[in-house]
């Protein structure tokens, strides 16, 4: 483990006058202290942004704003979130264990890497974690790899569910510097790898996360995430799906999909959501409509069952959301 | 008292933290090693650069092959590595020991070692199974008969990937030397493994040798032998004059302490057409790591569970690059179940009879490869039971009859055995002026119950309450007692209990008789629950010893190793589950299990039910979860518990375990036999007999994930 200097900040400010090349902001340390652990992070200063005032969880302006230091389990639990957006706390709860849940900031989460076994372990190549020293999982074990989104350069998914379960819902993120706020929608923080895979978010230096900001959407009540894995718990996803979906009379009003443990980021699943509105809402419709999610698929040696599963996993979480059956 | 539900005697210092395990040692001035592991699968060093590390804070060794600690050939064999750490600079696996770095504390010996740095002259490693292969050989194990004959032949191939044992613990060694004098506190499935082991490769005679292993935090055969922490440990603490502890991280592990085999079983059965078996032919293949010798004889199992007129099972070996493959619950026979369980599966099938009337119909009454009796074998009743039990009778004959809502209802059996033996234990008994029994043997508690198992037989031969006896485990200047392994130890550990526990009311009797200080002096006496008495008086043995001024009496027992060429010994089982399978998604779910086992006399009900569930939650792990990937750098690219999937609480359902409880008379007058491995013998081949049961679908590569099913 490399050495490190350890800071603590009490104000946003001074958390970013604290930052600099070669730093990194500790949260829960779910993410961060592992990979310190293995060296595959070797920050030269660790700042604990624990007491900074992101907290709260509330409705405003017609959406459901998290602050981004709320743990994973405050938000599954809360009241707000459960009624508004259900489909936040299933997957929250879908994640991690109880006691990483209890630890884990909703801004960490967003921020966690990829579980890529070549990612994790320093003596192996990876363009992630050493860009340009090639990528192992393309042609070695990748059954868990992404098959959307990916390049030549990386493979690797992005690891987070309740970020799937925002990109559905159409989720920004407040990013407070010095210069003041800017606001992104989530989908389009998170980067392609392409052929820099070491960037993986749009987070300038000296940037934070404050907020995550969810539009109310009343409808989305009818929603549910499902997570297809080998292990019933504490295992990321094989893939994943929030689904949320609006039925009047038997057909598709609107619906909301995203997919996880699929691609290299949260996958909004725009086209099968078109093909599914004025669709009758039954099993054969959603078949046909989740055709199209794995457009562009590239599958690897042992990750091809991927673009099978992702589809009847569509068809299963629209199945539940929809109440359909 | 025998057979009763006893809670642990060792229960509450485990949860509340009070039982020392090896890396709790806490010696003053204690040194931390780390080891510095090979990142090439295959080749050699040809050079170490260690001055980084060695200007590096408080570190004050790096040892490499370069600059080795001298360790002398293993002789032995202990199913662990051929050859002593640092000795040669030959690469044979990714994660070998290359480099030993010792400082004042851990994280200053991890910082170091990550800044050693070595060349290499690199070879591609063989990782290829079966493929191509350095050298692979075939040994043709037994045949018996000649022929292969009958009307109706079924073949398959099933196989199984690389497993870990994942033991909660570490493996953990700290060593101390005072002049000559060696003691080692380690992690071990016997303490006489260690002592021989470091004997050996140390130059030092064993007497001078102190192992301690009071607790042990999981082993399934990851103990056994002796890993490259141990001897180096030992000899860094000689060279340096002050102790060491070395721990492995989960990584290494995962790299350097020994792996389940990779196997493949090809079957080849004939039947007449009502089913009975005319012969089966089994080729196994195993693989090797170079790391070590040991490889599974994953055939055998064939050998000894059905009868059939006609047996003939081969093993080939393909040695890999990779750490030693070694022992790992059942060895050869968890694999080899998973074959045969699955064929005679496949064969009703073939045949339309019900999976557990061709097993009666081919019932073993004999010992199939020799026509020994059995000392006893309870089977069908297992089966019979099993059966009633689970409802078994209501099973529809139709694969993909059964669905409950979007899942697919299946249920499916196996048989499960085990070989028995024993060995032969020494025990010493010692009565205290408290009133306390100590039980004393170099037997190690691996969480398998082995302490309460000395505590109820000492208090059943003794007549005192079990919370009056001290078991003494993991020591190893006590006497010689069996090593944890091979579902030994009870059988083996518990008959010299007896003995010595007898015995040493002998010697109670002459103090009471021919010291002075006693009462009973000159007199006629017995003994009985735990007091001496002659005429109207009685004496317990604690009063006794005090009123002698004698600070204890003590005896040792012994019980010799069976020898009986006339029957085979085994421990038997059925299992019987429910798998649900989701009919979109695919995931295979566990969801109801039965065990019933025939194990001779079952010692603690609780520990003995324990120790099945225990097993076949392991099963499960290994029928649907578990799986160490290789890819051609000869690494095992999940070897961390984040991406080895063990089975958590979420994917076990209840498991009835019932014991029939039938002793065992010929096996030894307490009549136990094995029940460590026995629970995970045929495991998988009843889940994947159920996920055929449920989807229609036959999976004959372990593990059984969704995606074999969608």
């Amino acid at each position: 483990m490399h050495a490190f200097d350890y800071a603590a900040a009490s104000t946003v400010r001074g958390a970013l006058d604290l930052a600099g090349p070669g730093s990194a902001f500790l949260a829960g340390g779910t993410t961060l202290v592992d990979l310190m652990k293995l060296d595959v992070l070797t920050p030269d200063r660790v700042i604990d942004v624990n007491a900074l005032p992101l907290k709260g969880i509330r409705l405003h302006d017609g959406a459901l704003r998290i602050g981004a230091l709320e743990r994973m389990s405050d938000v599954a639990a809360h009241p707000v979130v459960r009624s508004v957006h259900p489909v936040i706390s299933k997957a929250l709860l879908l994640s991690a264990s109880g006691q990483v849940r209890n630890m884990a900031s909703i801004g960490g989460n967003l921020m966690q890497r990829t579980r890529c076994d070549y990612f994790r372990d320093v003596t192996s190549a990876c363009n992630k974690r050493r860009p340009g020293s090639g990528c192992p999982a393309l042609t070695g074990v990748n059954r868990n790899h992404a098959v959307l989104g990916t390049s030549d350069s990386c493979v690797a998914t992005h690891a987070s569910d309740v970020a799937v379960a925002f990109v559905a819902l159409d989720a920004q993120v407040v990013l407070r510097s010095k210069d003041g706020d800017r606001v992104a929608p989530l989908e389009e923080f998170y980067r392609l790898p392409g052929s820099t895979p070491d960037r993986e978010n749009v987070l300038g230096p000296g940037e934070l996360i404050a907020e995550v900001v969810v539009p109310v959407l009343p409808w989305a009540r009818h929603s549910t995430y499902l997570k297809i894995r080998d292990r019933q718990s504490y295992e990321f996803a094989l893939t994943s799906v929030a689904a949320a979906v609006d039925v009047k009379r038997g057909v598709v009003q609107d619906v909301r999909l995203a997919a996880g443990g699929v691609a290299a980021k949260p996958w909004r699943l725009r086209a099968v959501e078109e093909a599914l509105k004025g669709g009758v809402a039954i099993e054969r419709t959603f078949a046909e409509a989740a055709e199209s999610a794995v457009d562009g698929a590239r599958p690897l040696a042992h990750n091809a069952f991927k673009t099978a599963l992702l589809k009847r996993t569509i068809v299963r979480a629209l199945l539940d959301a929809a109440g359909a059956r | 008292m025998i057979g009763r539900p006893v809670d642990r005697v060792d229960g509450r210092i485990k949860v509340t933290g009070a039982a020392p395990y090896a890396a709790d040692t806490k010696i003053p001035g204690v040194t931390c090693g780390y080891l510095v592991t090979s990142t090439i699968g295959r080749g050699r060093l040809t050079g170490m650069d260690t001055a980084a590390a060695l200007a590096s804070p408080g570190v004050l060794a790096v040892y490499t092959p370069f600059n080795p600690l001298k360790l002398f050939a293993y002789v032995q064999e202990q199913n662990d590595e051929r050859f002593p750490p640092l000795q040669d600079t030959e690469i044979r696996f990714f994660g070998q020991a290359i480099g030993f770095v010792v400082a004042e504390t851990w994280e200053q010996a991890r910082d170091a070692a990550g800044l050693v740095t070595a060349t290499y002259d690199q070879q591609p490693p063989v990782t290829e199974f079966p493929g191509r292969t350095l050298q692979a050989f075939e040994e043709v194990e037994e045949v018996v008969g000649t022929q292969t004959v009958g009307d109706i032949t079924f073949t398959a191939s099933y196989t199984t990937p690389f497993q870990h044992h994942c033991a909660m613990e570490p493996h953990a060694t700290v060593a101390t030397w005072n002049g000559d004098h060696l003691t080692v506190y380690t992690v071990s499935q016997g303490a006489l493994l260690v002592q021989r082991r470091l004997s050996e490769t140390l130059g030092v005679d064993a007497a001078k040798i102190h192992v301690l292993s009071p607790h042990v935090g999981g082993g399934f055969g990851g103990k056994w032998g002796n890993w490259a922490q141990v001897p180096l440990a030992c000899a860094a603490s000689r060279a340096l004059g002050r102790p060491v502890k070395a721990v492995l991280t989960r990584e290494q592990v995962f790299a350097m302490a020994g792996h389940r085999p990779r196997t493949k079983q090809t079957l080849a059965m004939t039947c007449t057409e009502d089913g009975k078996l005319t012969s089966i032919v089994n080729d196994g293949v195993t693989s090797r790591g170079l790391g070590g010798n040991w490889s599974e004889s994953v055939a055998n199992w064939t050998l000894t569970t059905y009868a059939s007129p006609n047996l003939r099972v081969t093993k080939t070996v393909v040695p890999l690059n990779l750490g030693a493959a070694t022992v790992m619950r059942a060895p050869g026979e968890a694999n080899g179940s998973f074959a045969l369980e699955s064929a005679m599966d496949e064969l009703a099938a073939q045949l339309g009879v019900d999976p557990v009337e061709l097993r009666l119909r081919n019932y073993a009454t004999l010992v199939p490869n020799t026509g020994k009796p059995w000392s006893g074998k309870h089977l069908d009743e297992c089966y019979r039971l099993g059966a009633e039990e689970f409802g078994w009778s209501k099973r529809p004959k139709q694969v993909r009859a059964t669905a409950d809502g979007d899942w697919l209802v299946g249920t499916g059996m196996a048989t499960a055995t085990y070989g028995a033996s024993r060995g032969q234990a020494s025990i010493k008994v010692r009565l205290h002026p408290d009133g306390t029994a100590s039980v004393s043997g170099t037997a190690a508690d691996l969480g398998t119950g082995q302490y309460t198992v000395f505590a109820i037989l000492a208090a059943d031969e003794l007549g005192i309450p079990v919370t009056r006896v001290r078991p003494d485990l993991g020591d190893s200047t006590s006497p010689a007692a069996a090593n944890a392994g091979g579902s030994n130890s009870t059988c083996t550990n518990g008959p010299a209990v007896q003995v010595a526990a007898k015995a040493v009311q002998t010697e109670l009797i002459t103090l009471a008789t021919t010291n002075p200080r006693s009462p009973f002096y000159g007199k006629e006496v017995s003994y009985r629950d735990g007091s001496v008495s002659s005429g109207g008086l009685t004496m317990s043995f604690g009063t006794l010893l005090t009123t002698c001024d004698v600070g204890g009496v003590e005896a040792v027992g012994t019980s010799p190793r069976l020898v009986d060429p006339e029957h085979g010994f085994r421990s038997f089982g059925a299992h019987f589950c429910e798998v649900r399978v989701h009919r979109l998604t695919g995931e295979p779910r566990v969801t109801r299990w039965l065990s019933v086992c025939d194990a001779g006399t079952i010692v603690n009900a609780k520990a003995a039910r324990s120790q099945i569930q225990g097993a076949v939650v392991m099963g499960i792990g290994q029928a649907l979860l578990e799986a160490t990937e290789v890819d051609v750098s000869a690494r095992f690219t999940n070897a961390n518990l984040a991406s080895y999937l063990v089975p958590v609480h979420a994917d076990i359902p209840r498991i009835d375990v019932r014991f029939l409880d039938h002793s065992d008379p010929v096996i030894s007058g307490l009549g136990a036999k094995g029940i460590g491995e026995l629970g995970i013998v045929g495991v998988a081949g009843a889940i994947a007999n159920a996920v055929h049961h449920a989807t229609g679908v036959r999976v004959r590569d372990l593990p059984i994930t969704l995606d074999k099913l969608l």
